[in-house]
């Protein structure tokens, strides 16, 4: 193989990739679990550690193009470094969504308010674990495990759709505590979406596959959303 | 400081005596061929100038009491009828017209010929007469109380009389005029007939001929008969041109009568045989070594087989073809052998007037005069090779400012 | 891309084997060359690409050894018929070469030359004005029209190349590897050039260099080696396809530079 730098540094950044997946997954379940036993403590240990993903991020990208510019990467080895690209800014906001569940947590404080905990912990494991194997797909380039793994999406919105409707009726119930009920929303929104960019992890693996770049069908999740 | 780039002191030293072992040896090689260069000219110059001690038949300065040269033309007219006979007197106005027509210097060269004939006693060479002065104005001295007119003169045996004169019997009156021209022709013909045909079999060969076995089989013969010994050709232009084709080379056919085949133009067409080998190759050399990207590049454009040699393959390659031919003009002005063949003979004293002429040239009165007893004839021998060489260069001096000329072009 | 539509295409080979002596050198090929574009022919060494190409203007005919089957199409006409002359293809057909060649004379004969053999009846002059503005060599060498076209550097002999070879009006370009002697600038001029001229001429440059044809090319066809060693093409696409999502495996290997 006369490619073995290029091959080298694709592994390592495969790698690093897989490294900074397992930082955003783990801080998704933790921000679930700040929520679920209102730790405000861990949850701005949550907010500092966005600082570490994000500069991962971006280390990674300057090494992304560093590569580009250096081997000047062509057909799959193009397709996969700009899928690489794709993929760590969607790990970042997957990590900004984690970061905004810790937000919450500590604009609660101590609040007392019912919430749909069970919901928020299936969509969090759900999610990461999309996400633990989305990652995994995308390295192996199995696009048909990709596939699979979209459809899985369903479950998260439906999910979704169980929590709002919980937290909405505790507002009706309740209508004083509706502003720390709304923040709750947007704890249920940020476990949805973070699914949804598993989903176009996805894409880029079934893109780097078969070259071909296109929306991955689901029960459309943008709906869903409201 | 130990440096890395230091060898150890005894490899350094092994490694330079060595260097300098191989430059010595191949200095040695060069001065040993310009050692051979020196000693050639220098023995020919050694011979070709000297004191000479000349006695004369006749006083040239007891005939009128005056030089000659200061006598009018009617006092040379009375010397030569008050001292030959009229039988004598009536060839020499056969040959050369009425004597009073003559003009001076004719006149004075045939009182010299005819009445004084001066004889050469002694000659010396360059060396002899630089170095040995002392020894010569001795023996001078003992040979003038036997003779007593006896002159003594320095003599550069190539002298404008040498070039202008043509074959004679006794050395010092003998030139190389009929020889210089009898060669000129030669060559004339040889590259008139040579140069097209070997260049056009060149382009053949290089630019039409495909591989095939014919093919190979003609180059190969052209290759091997470019190392042909020369009298070889010298035997096929007997054959051919003097004998076979006789009704052609000697004029015949176009109404010359009284001649046989041994003309300059049988010499011509020999001589061309022989270099056409020499040539073919050279012409071949130069074509191959002209680029295939020119030839490309003129095809690309759409030019046909022929555009592309006229306009490319020739211009390019010309400054090599000349080359080549300056070679084999040498080869061909120093050939001997076939030219004594093809029946060149030293005996002649008329110039050539064309191609149908017998004719002699300067290789052929080199050979001859070497041959001859009299140690005069060596004098003029060394003379005529420097002439020879003199012809040889400036020949050789025209196609090297044409190839100049030529490859300056366009770069 | 079908084979009905003939006239469609500049160039149209159908089941062309091309062979030196014994050795088949390239095998079945069947390419169709759109006009007024520029085509790339890539692929790794001794596939047979240059050969492909030089048997579009029959430059071929001159390797004694040389033949071919089937048919090479220009203006739907087999340019390899019996009654075809392959100096007038040459002609339509033009050629620039790998090393920049131009011939021992002035900048001016350089460009005259092609056209004043071919019968060209009009103003030379303008001509060579014309050609070399449209070569983007005119402003740097409008001066010095009688020097010698060796004396120029060697992007700016290619490009007199080039401009050699439109003053004979052809309406498709050959180059084969025309920038592997130049420096990275002057490639890149060459390539601009011949971007320029694409809108008139149809250009077919066969090139080692993956990213000029990338970069220069509309259409790129991907030849390799077969086991018997002869060249075959393997994939014939628009260069953006090829170049980030090839068909076969063995253009991917190639392109990603992870050939044998």
């Amino acid at each position: 193989m006369p490619r073995e730098t290029l091959d080298r540094q694709i592994h390592q950044l495969q790698d690093e990739v897989l490294l900074l997946g397992s930082m955003v997954e783990q801080a998704l379940l933790n921000a679930v679990d700040t929520l679920k036993r209102r730790d405000i403590s861990a949850a701005q240990k949550i907010f500092a550690n966005d600082i570490a993903i994000n500069e991962k991020r971006y280390a990674l990208e300057n090494a992304l193009i560093i590569i580009i510019a250096t081997q000047q990467p062509m057909a799959r080895d193009l397709r996969l470094l700009a899928s690489v690209l794709e993929t760590i800014i969607e790990l970042e906001r997957i990590g900004d969504y984690a970061k905004g569940i810790a937000k919450v947590v500590i604009r609660l404080g101590d609040s007392t308010l019912p919430m749909p905990m069970r919901e928020f912990s299936q969509m969090a494991e759900q999610a990461a674990s999309m996400l633990h194997r989305a990652l995994s797909a995308f390295i192996n380039e199995d696009a048909a495990k990709a596939r699979e793994i979209v459809l899985e999406d369903d479950q998260v919105d439906e999910l979704y759709n169980k929590a709002y409707r919980a937290i909405v009726t505790t507002m009706i119930a309740n209508p004083e505590i509706i502003d720390d009920a709304n923040l709750l929303v947007w704890v249920a929104h940020n476990l949805e979406r973070a699914a949804d960019r598993v989903t176009n992890i996805c894409e880029r693996t079934v893109y780097i596959a078969t070259g071909e770049l296109f929306e991955l069908d689901t029960d459309d999740s943008e709906e869903t959303a409201y | 400081m130990n440096n890395i780039f230091t060898s150890p002191r005894s490899i350094l030293a092994a490694r330079h005596a060595r260097g300098k072992f191989w430059r010595g040896v191949f200095f040695s090689s060069t001065l040993i061929g310009l050692i051979a260069l020196a000693a050639l000219i220098l023995t020919i110059l050694n011979r070709a100038a000297g004191l000479v001690v000349i006695t004369d038949a006749v006083d040239r300065n007891s005939l009128a009491g005056r030089p000659l040269t200061e006598l009018t033309r009617p006092e040379l007219v009375t010397i030569l009828q008050d001292h030959l006979t009229r039988t004598r007197l009536r060839t020499l106005e056969r040959n050369n017209g009425p004597l009073d027509s003559l003009d001076e210097e004719t006149l004075i060269n045939l009182v010299m010929e005819q009445v004084v004939k001066p004889t050469i006693r002694k000659s010396y060479t360059l060396a002899e007469t630089l170095f040995q002065r002392a020894a010569i104005e001795q023996e001078i001295a003992a040979m003038r109380a036997e003779t007593p007119n006896l002159q003594v003169e320095f003599r550069s045996w190539l002298n404008p009389g040498f070039l202008t004169r043509s074959m004679s019997a006794t050395p010092e009156l003998a030139g190389v005029r009929t020889a210089v021209l009898g060669s000129l022709w030669i060559i004339a013909i040889t590259i008139l007939v040579a140069f097209p045909i070997g260049v056009g079999a060149a382009i053949y060969l290089e630019e039409y001929a495909s591989e095939n076995r014919v093919n190979r089989i003609i180059q190969t013969n052209i290759d091997n008969l470019a190392g042909v010994p020369s009298i070889v050709y010298g035997i096929l232009g007997l054959a051919i041109f003097v004998r076979t084709l006789s009704h052609l080379t000697s004029g015949a056919v176009f109404g010359i009568q009284g001649s046989n085949g041994r003309t300059i133009l049988s010499a011509g067409l020999t001589m061309a045989l022989l270099i056409l080998p020499i040539l073919i190759i050279n012409a071949q050399e130069a074509i191959r070594a002209v680029p295939a990207s020119l030839r490309q590049a003129s095809y690309g454009l759409g030019a046909t087989r022929w555009q592309t040699i006229w306009h490319h393959v020739l211009p390019n390659a010309l400054p090599g073809i000349l080359t080549g031919t300056i070679l084999a003009i040498s080869r061909a002005l120093g050939e001997t052998a076939p030219l004594i063949l093809v029946g060149a003979s030293s005996l002649i004293n008329k110039d050539p007037t064309g191609v149908f002429s017998f004719f002699t040239a300067l290789p052929i009165q080199i050979y001859n005069w070497t041959a001859r007893p009299q140690p005069e004839f060596r004098n003029i021998a060394a003379a005529a090779i420097l002439v020879l060489l003199v012809v040889l260069l400036s020949l050789n001096s025209v196609a090297i400012v044409l190839r100049n000329r030529l490859s300056k072009r366009g770069t | 891309m079908t084979h009905e539509t003939n006239n469609h295409y500049a160039i149209e080979t159908r089941g062309v084997n091309l062979y030196y002596g014994n050795f088949r050198a390239v095998k079945d090929v069947d390419l169709q060359i759109v006009p007024q574009k520029i085509t790339a022919i890539i692929g790794p060494s001794g596939c047979g690409k240059s050969t492909v190409l030089r048997s579009f203007n029959r430059m071929n005919d001159f390797v004694p050894s040389f033949r071919m089957e089937g048919e090479i199409l220009f203006h739907g006409q087999n340019i390899y018929a019996e009654d075809v002359d392959p100096v007038m293809v040459r002609q339509r057909i033009g050629m620039v070469f790998q090393k920049p060649n131009p011939f021992p004379k002035s900048i001016y004969e350089n460009v005259a030359w092609g056209a004043r053999i071919n019968g060209y009846k009009g103003n030379l002059d303008e001509l060579v004005e014309q050609t070399l503005r449209d070569a983007a060599l005119w402003d740097e060498v409008k001066d010095n029209l009688k020097k010698s076209g060796l004396s120029l550097s060697g992007g700016q002999q290619q490009r007199l190349c080039i401009a050699r070879a439109l003053a004979v009006k052809p309406e498709i370009i050959l180059m084969d590897e025309p920038c592997s002697a130049l420096d990275p600038i002057a490639t890149l001029k060459i390539e601009e050039l011949m971007r320029e001229l694409s809108r008139q001429y149809t250009i077919i440059i066969v090139t080692h260099n993956m990213q000029q044809a990338a970069r220069a090319s509309d259409y790129t066809a991907f030849f390799t080696m077969d086991d018997d060693r002869a060249g075959l093409m393997v994939e014939y696409g628009e260069t953006h396809q090829i170049f980030t999502n090839p068909r076969d495996q063995r253009t991917e290997d190639y392109i990603t530079g992870r050939f044998g």
